[in-house]
């Protein structure tokens, strides 16, 4: 029996995992809502973008977090893009399967051009304060596990804000109800859909940046993170941004808890239970909305 | 006629490729395009019947291998037993998985898919004690007296026969009752189970069918290679093969995944061979889905017929397969006919034209 101590040192890295895992997961849930389109290529955007911290700290040695400034304006056009030139150009009838297949190819070309350019050399960022943590009432947290949960937060955070407070995140948020008759009260649901796909792409920018600060990277490891975000999803019911949320934190903390007892790859394997169990027990979701249902 | 000879000639040639291969590496890869075409024939039970798109049947071609090694190295079975009871419990495994995965259609179906592969792969890397884990299994030969290039020949004999075997099974049930049902499924659902088809027992079915078939692949290829490792076996790029070379060729079509397998195999044995120490061949492997999936998703056998018949003006033949959205262009000309502003020239009042038809192979 693992001690109290260890416990709620495993509860604060589950709660700190878990932050990483909804923001990924809420971009998902982004996509989901406007087109119907599980994207694959998610979590290789997101080893792009930690790829991209890397190499900006090796070349210049600034600090990853600043890679932010270029990689979210990036990450956004190359999301509006993706959706405005490829997945609205997919026959409607066949938009959800085939969808699934085309960014599936966006992550095989990701990541063959990521070996190509930089090897399947496993890379980690060193910095000063890679190894510096924080005594928190007898559990101790890496600073830069910290710092990821911060950027993870601040951005659900402004994700949350936009979506409820701006004139952008109403027409969004209509555009994923009823995408007709948003359009009908005069919302070019097309642009909107557009920019939503690319606020999604942008939290793969954060997430990435996020995950260089304390994770060593290889081109392959997005087949890791797409298991586990895909799950999530579904467990929170497909374009539920709270479902994603819950699930995320709760499947996060259990990981970090089973890992006390078992190794960390079937600690994993949480993730795929709660998923075939989510089938078997209610397809929908267990936090899904309307949308979940048809899906 | 002259199908039957185009089918003859390929026969002809299939059977006479290993005397003629100018060397081993020929024949490997000949016996690796053939590994393709059976899997992808297997996938294409489950995605070219139901439009259900699998990308994890990889999962059941590494769990063919690795029962069928295991069986022969724990379980002291000889060779041919053992991938033939490996596919029986892949089949049995294959029906609480279909089970769950059936259960949601579209893209859930999909996710259910990818994780199965991640599942496995997990549990083989992790279950070193029973599976050799990073390790590897060694799967014993099961001709040890055979030269290596004799051993090849047999393989090659060994999976044509299979592939001879998946095809016929496809040809049946595509023209059975129970294929009816399934293309129905693929259609449209909801109304192919309103109409009284027991939907979720044909696909189940169908999904079990396709698991047994893609084990025997993988058995047979474990049983050929004699070296597994989880790495390779439950990858996801191997599905996502089977789901490119299907959907090249054209899932709607028998020959569809076997004319993909030719290419993609071809393909990838090329790049291996051109760029083997660099990853370009995901590259080159990914840049062809998106091609198939944004400009051809009905693969090539149908944008090439179209082609030729548009060019010869033979578009019309008597059994057709039509789609959910050519029956009801169809229905609207029947009762625009039926209306008195009805028209000698078979026009339609509005001046729309036929939808394009599909011919059937």
């Amino acid at each position: 029996m693992p001690s109290a101590s260890l416990v709620f040192q495993s509860i604060v890295l589950g709660v700190l995992l878990g932050g990483l895992y909804a923001l990924l997961a809420a971009g998902l849930t982004l996509y989901f809502g406007v087109m119907r389109v599980v994207m694959i290529a998610h979590s290789a955007f997101l080893i792009l973008a930690a790829y991209l911290a890397w190499y900006a700290h090796r070349e210049t040695g600034v600090d990853p977090l600043l890679t932010l400034l270029v990689t979210v304006p990036l990450f956004f056009v190359a999301g509006v893009a993706m959706q405005r030139l490829l997945l609205t150009r997919l026959r409607p009838a066949t938009l959800t399967m085939m969808s699934v297949l085309l960014t599936f190819s966006v992550a095989l070309v990701i990541e063959g051009l990521l070996g190509y350019a930089f090897s399947g050399t496993q890379r980690r960022i060193r910095l000063g304060y890679s190894s510096a943590s924080l005594e928190f009432f007898g559990a101790r947290v890496a600073v830069v596990k910290l710092i990821a949960f911060g950027l993870a937060a601040a951005a659900l955070l402004g994700l949350y804000l936009l979506m409820r407070h701006s004139r952008f995140g109403q027409a969004l948020r209509a555009t994923i109800q009823h995408r007709e008759a948003a359009a009908l009260v005069g919302i070019d649901t097309d642009r909107i859909a557009g920019y939503g796909f690319g606020l999604g792409l942008a939290t793969a920018a954060v997430g990435g940046t996020a995950l260089s600060l304390d994770t060593t990277i290889y081109p392959s490891l997005h087949w890791h993170w797409i298991g586990p975000l895909m799950a999530i999803i579904v467990v929170g019911g497909l374009g539920s941004v709270p479902g994603a949320a819950i699930a995320a934190m709760a499947l996060g903390m259990t990981q970090s808890l089973l890992q006390l007892e078992l190794s960390t790859t079937w600690a994993q394997t949480v993730f795929y239970v709660a998923l075939f169990a989510t089938l078997a027990v209610r397809p929908q979701g267990f936090f899904g909305g309307r949308l979940a249902q048809r899906f | 006629m002259l199908r039957l000879g185009a089918l003859l000639a390929g026969i002809a040639v299939a059977l006479s490729f290993p005397s003629m291969a100018p060397s081993p590496y020929e024949l490997t890869v000949g016996i690796a395009i053939l590994n393709f075409a059976v899997l992808s024939t297997s996938w294409n039970f489950v995605g070219g019947f139901t439009g259900y798109i699998s990308l994890g049947h990889g999962a059941f071609a590494g769990l063919g291998a690795y029962a069928t090694g295991l069986l022969v190295t724990k379980g002291e079975l000889p060779s041919f037993v053992a991938l033939f009871v490996a596919a029986a419990l892949v089949a049995v495994l294959a029906i609480p998985v279909g089970y769950a995965a059936l259960r949601v259609r579209g893209a859930s179906f999909v996710i259910v898919s990818i994780a199965l592969v991640l599942i496995m792969l997990l549990v083989f890397q992790s279950w070193a004690s029973f599976t050799g884990g990073s390790r590897g299994l060694v799967v014993p030969r099961p001709f040890p007296g055979k030269l290596r290039s004799e051993h090849h020949e047999i393989f090659y004999f060994l999976f044509l026969g299979l592939l001879a075997l998946a095809l016929l099974a496809w040809w049946i049930i595509d023209r059975s009752r129970f294929g009816m049902g399934l293309k129905a499924i693929r259609e449209d659902e909801d109304k192919a189970q309103s109409l009284g088809t027991p939907t979720y027992t044909y696909k189940l079915v169908v999904f079990v069918v396709s698991a047994a078939f893609t084990a025997l692949a993988g058995g047979l290829y474990g049983l050929w290679f004699g070296d597994l490792d989880p790495v390779f076996q439950f990858s996801i790029l191997s599905g996502a093969y089977m789901v490119l070379m299907a959907l090249l060729g054209g899932v709607r079509h028998l020959y569809g995944p076997l004319l993909g397998a030719v290419v993609v195999g071809y393909g990838l044995e090329y790049s291996k061979l051109e760029y083997g120490d660099t990853p370009l061949h995901l590259v080159f492997a990914g840049l062809l889905l998106g091609v198939v999936v944004m400009f051809m998703p009905d693969g090539v056998i149908p944008a090439v017929t179209g082609l030729v018949a548009r060019v010869l003006g033979t578009g019309e033949t008597s059994i057709r397969e039509v789609t959910a959205a050519e029956l009801r262009d169809e229905r609207d000309e029947r009762e625009a006919d039926v209306r008195p502003d009805h028209r000698p020239d078979g026009k339609r009042p509005d001046g729309k034209r036929d939808g394009k038809r599909e011919v059937r192979q």
